[in-house]
Order: structure tokens, then sequence, then C-alpha cells
């Protein structure tokens, strides 16, 4: 019995601790310890996405119209949440398991430099892929793009909009027009005015992060880093004037502040605010009030004033397509990617109307589908207006420390909005953007 | 008159406490009827959605599926848990020596590290040993926890030592003692490590998620974490699919509470 | 072979699968993150460096004010939490309390409940036009809704509540399990000795809980100083970093930042040392053997 006993345990022990301390015999070979790329012969690629109703969908769409020419070709889709692809990516990259990485992810746009020039050999080099980059607007390709390589087929488009209730506006006696190619100053004026007669903010933000003040600061052209990389925030002018227009409109309640980002939904999803500023793919969280269709229209954002490079125009957020170096069937992976998202009309034509994923492949933007009015903004021809602002854009450079950097600039902001000098909060800011870059 | 009192207020604190506990769940249950621009509105009344956010569940994601998944990874945890770790903490306090209290003191140091920094070392263990994408990577990390061994060498602590001796000079040895003994005797550890560790091991996300690069055996968490991926969030589906994830604990915890509360003393008449 | 001998073998035998689990799965690696502690670099580009993230951790400002919401949230979360958890088990433990059932399922759940839920729900609590402000202008505290999560003070306060509602029924479970294994009828005779509630409570149950107490103590302890989801998910660290905790900082430096894995075990170890040293100080308290 004793001896069983034992014999028992030690079995348990050893077969526990050998698999646990990876001397386990090869006989155990599991079929999935595979890795997640194809080899040569098969035809499938593994995909990481997020969004089923938007980046998901639009890769199956793609799937569909490439495997009319290649029937056997078929996609395994993974849908990876954002945050935890960074925590997957980050653990996989650094414990040097290559093997476990999908062969095409996306990954966020303002995330790309920080990946590509951390993880060296992550993506693949797509400049002489054959893709034509040249069809992409500049802008957009810029995120994934170092040292003259190309790294990444755009995605979609996040050019910024600003979203407003058109009937809450009508009641203070402004129209849409009222509010298009305005200053923040003269916005801030509206928005005081709208705020005493409705009792509606034009748009909110969230308070843990500084995606606004960035669009501002991209808007008017500026940049948050030196030539040399190091941040640029003591004496930058853009930046400075783009803390104390947020700061306005937090004191004036021109701009709600949310904590969170269902909170923030809330504040135009159910009536606290009658607008919303942000990158376009915020449509789809509009359309979500289904009974307040036709009440909402789309323009642009206002510009800095007093900044004579300021426009209209930023972006925020969109994503990109990466082939990375696990891929072993790059040639397909390319040839898949240059026939749909860098070379399908079919395609954006399909995802535009049902997802909104608008394109930033131009040729796709002179589609007719584009042109078409749009029952939920009140008829108007939205995404053609928003095609139209990506062209104007202008080039930001996000930097590979962007997350540092907004972190950082949020802190000062908040800081800043409770009464804080400016000056003093900026320099503390780019010291703790220096701190987190120095090693 | 005094006990009338004492018990009034007793009562009035309990149903109080417990009001405030499932509050948000009865939230939860309400948002299961609305659809998701009145739950983020902060709606507070029951809707006619449930079935609408039931066929959209469905239809997006694989519940039962993922439940089941859940459900086998659970119960495979918790039972292999409670053997591995009770045996440790039993065998912690019983046979204390200076050796093994020494090392009791370095396996509990091994919890104090945030798990965020043993990932990446970790990861590469299990790639070597091709544990990545299997049940059993999935497992291995959660069996043995400091947590649990010292639960049970915390409880061994009150199994009386002149049973023990007794037992010996009946003749059972120790393997004897601790199946016909111990264990009987700390039915209400057992039960209460049960519930902590089915909850624990239904919860488990960060790791599971990392290893299976593949998509394969989705749970539960990971499905809630999908849910809430994309641009737009469906909060009907959300709450719905929160509130299938939270009825298996609480069964689990209202099936055993009276077995680790009312337990073996038998002092309760 | 001796008897005692023997037992020790056993004893040995009986730890083993536990303890093996554990050095290979927790214990190694935690050699490894130490190693990685003393190298810097990002990405997998690494060199050794010696104590230098040791230093740095000093000049890290925003990593010294998570110590210090983390110590904040121990001092005064941890100690309410346990004692309500333990008066909740004595008096779910009468065994002519009705109901009994329900109210420990009840109480219980908080921890049950998924984060995501939680969080939506305690921040709409809290928000400015949240039912708390609601009930404090009811009743004339305040004049304007506050907004909770964006002053500092207020915002630790929010994850202390949201602590203390989520983790007091589970360690209620653990004094619940714990008091079974003290004879009702000592409660009893010293009912009839002329002991009243408080008496009984101190003299009876905290003595013979000790065990459990010291468990526990330090779980809660080390819950704390790792707290993560509260400060993700409630308040996301805000406002400007005044409630985040120091694993949420490890977190959005090893998986949102540019990584440097090397500075984040660094900081890691501080947590270890931090619960290492309270731990045994609680263990020279609570875990003596007479």
């Amino acid at each position: 019995m004793k001896k069983k006993i034992i014999a028992f345990l030690l079995t348990i022990t050893m077969v526990i601790s050998l698999v646990a301390c990876g001397q386990s015999s090869d006989g155990s070979g599991e079929k999935s310890t595979s890795g997640n790329s194809s080899d040569g012969g098969d035809k499938t690629l593994t995909v990481w996405a997020w969004d089923k109703a938007f980046n998901i969908y639009a890769m199956q769409e793609a799937e569909k119209i490439y495997q009319k020419e290649n029937p056997d070709f078929k996609l395994n889709i993974v849908e990876v949440a954002w945050d935890d692809m960074q925590t997957q990516l980050g653990t996989i990259l650094s414990s040097g398991d290559y093997s476990q990485l999908p062969d095409i992810l996306l990954m966020q746009d303002f995330a790309y430099q920080k990946y590509i020039m951390t993880y060296g050999d992550l993506f693949q080099d797509l400049t002489n892929s054959g893709i034509d980059f040249s069809q992409f607007s500049e802008g957009k390709v810029a995120n994934s793009v170092a040292d003259g390589k190309n790294y990444g087929v755009p995605f979609d488009n996040g050019t910024e909009i600003a979203a407003y209730r058109t009937d809450i506006l009508e009641q203070a006696g402004y129209t849409i027009e009222d509010l298009t190619d305005i200053t923040w100053d003269r916005f801030i004026e509206i928005g005081k005015d709208v705020l005493d007669k409705t009792g509606y903010s034009l748009f909110s933000s969230q308070a843990a992060s500084a995606d606004i003040l960035m669009q501002m600061i991209q808007s008017a052209g500026g940049s948050i880093w030196k030539e040399d990389g190091t941040p640029y925030f003591v004496d930058n002018e853009i930046l400075k004037e783009s803390i104390k227009v947020y700061k306005e409109l937090v004191d004036t309640g021109v701009m709600a502040r949310t904590n969170s980002w269902d909170e923030y939904i809330a504040t135009f999803t159910s009536g606290k605010t009658l607008g919303a500023i942000n990158g376009c793919w915020i449509m789809a969280s509009i359309e979500t009030a289904k009974d307040q269709s036709g009440l909402w229209n789309v323009t642009n954002m206002p510009a800095l004033p007093g900044i004579s490079t300021a426009t209209n125009y930023a972006s925020q957020g969109g994503a990109t397509w990466g082939i990375t170096s696990n891929c072993k069937n790059t040639e397909l992976a390319i040839d898949f990617l240059n026939k749909t998202f860098a070379g399908s009309k079919e395609l954006y034509d399909t995802i535009l109307p049902s997802s909104g994923a608008i394109a930033t492949w131009t040729p796709a933007g002179e589609s007719e589908v584009y042109a078409e009015p749009q029952e939920f903004y009140g008829g108007e021809p939205v995404f053609q207006l928003i095609t139209e602002f990506a062209t104007k854009t202008p080039v930001f450079n996000t930097g590979i420390y962007y997350t540092e950097a907004n972190d950082a600039i949020a802190v000062a902001a908040t800081n800043v909005c409770a009464g804080a000098d400016i000056d003093s909060e900026l320099k503390t800011a780019e010291e703790t953007v220096s701190f987190n870059m120095g090693n | 008159m005094i006990k009338k009192r004492e018990s009034f207020f007793t009562y009035t604190f309990l149903i109080l406490v417990s009001v405030l506990s499932i509050f948000p769940l009865v939230w939860m249950i309400i948002a299961t009827t609305n659809e998701s621009v009145d739950i983020v509105g902060g709606k507070m009344t029951l809707g006619t959605k449930f079935l609408e956010n039931y066929a959209n569940l469905t239809a997006e994601q694989d519940v039962w599926r993922f439940f089941g998944n859940s459900f086998k990874y659970a119960i495979l945890t918790t039972v292999l848990s409670l053997l591995v770790c009770s045996l440790a903490g039993y065998a912690f306090e019983i046979f204390h020596d200076k050796w093994k209290d020494l090392l009791f003191k370095i396996i509990l140091m091994t919890m104090m590290l945030p798990f965020v920094s043993l990932m990446v070392p970790l990861f590469q263990m299990f790639s070597k040993a091709n544990l990545l994408n299997s049940t059993l990577g999935f497992l291995l990390p959660s069996i043995s926890t400091p947590f649990l061994i010292m639960m049970f060498r915390q409880c061994a602590k009150s199994f009386p030592l002149e049973i023990i001796e007794a037992a010996r000079i009946d003749g059972l040895n120790e393997w004897q003692i601790f199946i016909k003994m111990f264990m009987p005797t700390m039915k209400s550890t057992y039960a209460a490590a049960t519930t902590i560790t089915f909850m624990n091991a239904w919860n488990n996300y960060l790791w599971p998620k990392v290893i299976m690069t593949k998509g394969n055996s989705q749970t539960m968490p990971m499905m809630l974490s999908s849910l809430t991926s994309g641009y737009v969030t469906d909060y009907g589906m959300l709450m719905l699919a929160v509130l299938i994830t939270t009825i298996p604990t609480a069964i689990v915890f209202f099936v055993l509470q009276k077995s680790f509360a009312e337990g073996i003393t038998g002092a309760v008449k | 072979m001796s008897l005692r001998k023997k037992q020790n073998i056993m004893g040995w035998l009986f730890l083993a699968p536990g303890v093996i689990l554990i050095l290979c799965l927790s214990f190694y690696p935690a050699i490894q993150a130490l190693m990685l502690s003393f190298k810097t670099g990002t990405g997998t580009n690494m060199q050794w460096c010696g104590l230098h993230n040791y230093m740095r951790i000093f000049q890290d400002k925003v990593f010294r004010q998570s110590i210090k919401n983390c110590l904040l949230y121990l001092i005064i979360q941890v100690p309410i939490m346990l004692i309500l958890g333990m008066i909740l088990a004595s008096i779910l433990n009468k065994p002519n309390l009705k109901f009994k059932g329900l109210f420990r399922t009840a109480i219980f759940l908080p921890c049950a409940t998924s984060l995501v839920a939680y969080a939506i729900i305690f921040r709409s609590l809290f928000a400015t036009d949240g039912f708390i402000n609601a009930i404090l202008m009811k009743l004339g505290i305040l004049e304007h809704g506050y907004n909770f999560l964006s002053h500092p003070t207020s915002a630790r306060i929010v994850i202390i509540i949201a602590l203390i509602w989520r983790w007091t029924g589970y360690n209620m479970v653990f004094y619940l399990a714990g008091l079974q294994n003290i004879e009702y009828s000592i409660y009893e005779a010293a009912r009839i000795d002329g002991a009243n509630l408080f008496q009984t409570f101190f003299r009876i149950t905290i003595p013979l809980l000790k065990p459990t107490i010291l468990l526990t103590v330090i779980m809660s302890t080390n819950g704390t100083l790792q707290l993560f989801d509260e400060s993700v998910n409630l308040t996301m660290g805000g406002p400007a970093n005044a409630s985040i905790s120091m694993s949420h900082y490890i977190y959005n430096k090893a998986f949102q930042g540019v990584p440097n894995f090397g500075y984040t075990s660094a900081m890691s170890f501080v947590i270890l040392i931090m619960v290492a040293i309270l731990a045994l100080l609680q263990m020279k308290v609570g875990d003596k053997r007479d």
C-alpha cells in the first residue's frame, strides 16, 4: 500500500514537473505547437484584428474577393482586443518565439513607429513588394514608414470630424455652416451661447487622454518632437495654445470632460452634448442612437487661433495592416493585400455602406458609393466630405514615444485646468517623457 | 426584549449590507433587458429587449461553447489545485521543521511579484516546452498557488495532533490519515477553497489569452473582452454576457456555503 | 529507518507536487525577472546595467506617487474590510439566524461580479449627475454635483470604497470557514458567564481565528500592493496619476509604451520587497508556534 502511494505521488510529481520545466519528451507533440504561421503549401493566413463589425468584417470581405481567383485561399481571423494585442505582442516579441505571431496583424497607427523601432524584425519590409503606396494619402502612409522603408498597408481613415445635432443647434439659432471653417475662439463663443440657451455642451472628451490636444497640434501643423526626436513641449507655441484652448473649453463648459469611454459615448448618444469631435470611426457610435437619425451632420474641426499654419483638419486613430516576419508565405500575403486593400474598389465599395470603413486608398474615394447621401446625417454625402478632409490633413509625426507623450500632456492639461501654471506643467511633462526615454 | 432588539439590528444591518452588495447585480439584470443607448444613459427600469439582446449575443458569439470551455477549465483547475495544495499545506504544518518553514516563506514570496514581470520568462519556458496553445499550458500556472497552500496550512493548525498520533497507533499510514482523517474533518475549508478556486479559475484571463495565440479554446472572460474590443460596444449584449458569466460562481457559492459555514463540528443544532 | 525519518520523508513527498510546480512556474521565472532587473534597454536589446534601474526608481515621480497611493489604500482599506468581514462572518455564523444562505450569497456576490459590469456601475454611481450626488444634494450636503473621479482625494476614496465593497464578502468566506473549528458551545458558555457580544467577539472569536486572520492579512496586503483592476478600470489612474497603483504603472510601462522590461522588473521587485517585509512582520506577530 505504502509503496503504491509513494509511486503514485512520485508519478504525479514527475509528470507535472517534467512538463512544467520544459524537458518534456518530444513525444508529447501536440499539433497545436507548430506555431501560428502557415507553411509553404498551405494557403491559409492567420490574421489578428479587433472589431467584428469593422476591421474583421473588412478582412472577411477581402477574403471573399480574393477567393474568387484563389479558391483554396483561406483566412483564420483571430479577434484580439487592442490592449490584449499589445500585451501579447510584448510577451511574444520579448520572449523571442516569433512562431506565435500571426501572418498579418492590424496595428493602430499611433503605435506603428514604436513597434518598428523597438522590434525591428516584427514587420516585413514591403517597399519593393509591388504595392503602390503612392495611391494612399501621404499622411496615412507616413505612420508605417521608417528610414524610407514601408512596413504596412494602410487600412481605415481616422480623419477628424466634428459631428453635431443640427436640431439643437437650430434651437439656439445656429446652423452647421456657422461651425464650419471656424477657429476655437469662435467655437467657444458659439458654445457659450448654445450652452446658455439649450443647456448642451458642444462636445466632450475623456479626461485621461490628450487625444483632442494632439488633434489640435496636428491641425496646426505642429509637432511634439524636435528634429532629434527629443520631446518638444517647453516653448512649443502650438502646444501651449492648444492647452490654453483646452482650459477655456473646460472652464466655460463648452467641452464636457468624462472619466471613461462609456461615459464619453453616453454624452452624445443620450444627450449631454450635442456633438462629438473625433476620428471619423466615432460615427459608428453616434449611429447607435437610432432615434436621432437625420438630426446629425458633419463638418470640419475648429482651427487654432493665432497660429499661421493652422488648418481645420487632423486625424485620430485609424489602423494599418502589417505582415509579420513569421509569415512564411510572404508572396501570398503581399498578393492578397495588394489585390484587396491596395487594389480593390469592390472591397471598399462593399465595406463602406455596411461598416462605415472609409478608405485611405485614394482610388476608392472616387467611387460613387462615397457620394451617396447618408440618411442619418440629414441626407448629406458625408463620406465624400470626409475623404476630402483627408487630403487636407497635415502630416503628423507620432514618434516612438507617443503613448508616453500623450499621457504626460494629459496630466499637464488636467493640472492646468485645476489651476497649475502652464509653463511649469509643460516643463514637468517634458521631463517625464525625457525620463521615460532614458534607460 | 434585549434579544429582540438585538436581532432587529442584526437583520437591518444584514439587509442593508446585502442590498448594497447585490445592487450592481440587480442593475446588471435590468440592463440585460434594455438596449445599449439606454444602458449608458443610465436607465434603471426594466425594458423589453432581453430576447433581442440574447439573439444578438448568440448570433455574434458562440456563447454556450465558450461557457463549456470555461466550465471544463474551471473544474479541472479546481480539482487539481485542491488536491495538490491541500497536500502541501497539510505537510507544511503537520510535518513542519526548520527547512520546511523556510521553504514555505520562499513559496510565499513568489506570489508577491506582479504577474506582469513573470509573463515573459514563463512564456519562454512554455514555448520551449511546446505548451503554447494547449490545455496543459492553460492550466499549469494556476494549479499550485501559494495562497491555497497557505490556506490549508493555516487550517491544519486547528487539526488536533492527538488524532494523528492515535491514528498512527491504530496502524494508519500517513496517506490514509490525510485521506480518512484530515480531508473529512476539513470539509469546511475544502468547500471554501473550492468556491474561491473555482471563481479564480473561472475568471482567469491574462495568461490564457496570452498563450492561446491561435484564438482556439475561447473562454467566457475572453468573450467578454472581445465584446468590448470593437469601436462600438453593445452594452445590452455585454451585460447579458456578464450575467451569464457571473451565474456559475454564484451557484457554486450558494450550493457550497452551507457546507463551509455549517460544517463539521456538529455544534450547530 | 526511524519513524521520525519516515514521517519526514512523507512530509517532503506530500509537499513535492505543489512545491515543484511553484518552483518551476513562479520561482524560476522570478529569478529570470531578477536578472532582467539588472539590465536595461528597449525590446529585446538589453545590456547589463547593475543597479541602475533601482536607482532610477528614485527619480520616477509617477512610481513614487503610485507607492504612496498603494500604501494609502493598504492602511485605510485593509483594516476596515477585514474587521467588517469578521463581524459579518460572526453574525452569519449564528445558528438561529434565518435566511443565512441568502445573506451569505448576497454578501459574497460582489467579488464574483465581473469587473466590466462593476466598473461601469461604480463610475455611473459616482458621476456628476449620478446616484451618490443626487442623494448628497437631497440631504443638503452638497449644493452642486461633484465630479468624484476628477479630484485626487475623492478618486482615491472611490477606489477604497470599491475595494471594500468587492472584497469584504470574499474575506468573510475564510472567516466563516475558520469559525467552524470553534465549538459553538464555547460561545454558549461565555454567554452564560455574562459576556456580551463584544467580549465574546474579542476574547473568543478573534483569538481562535488567528491563523485565518493571518492568512487574510497577508493576502490582502499582497492584493492591495499589487492592486491593478480598480486603478485601470475605475479611475484609469487619474486624475493626473493621482490614484494610479504600482501594478497599473508597471503594466503601462511594460505593454502600453515603449517597453523596458529591465526597468519594469526592477519596479516589480520593489513591490515584492515591500510585501515581503510586511508579510514577515505579520508572520512574526501572528505565526508563532507555542
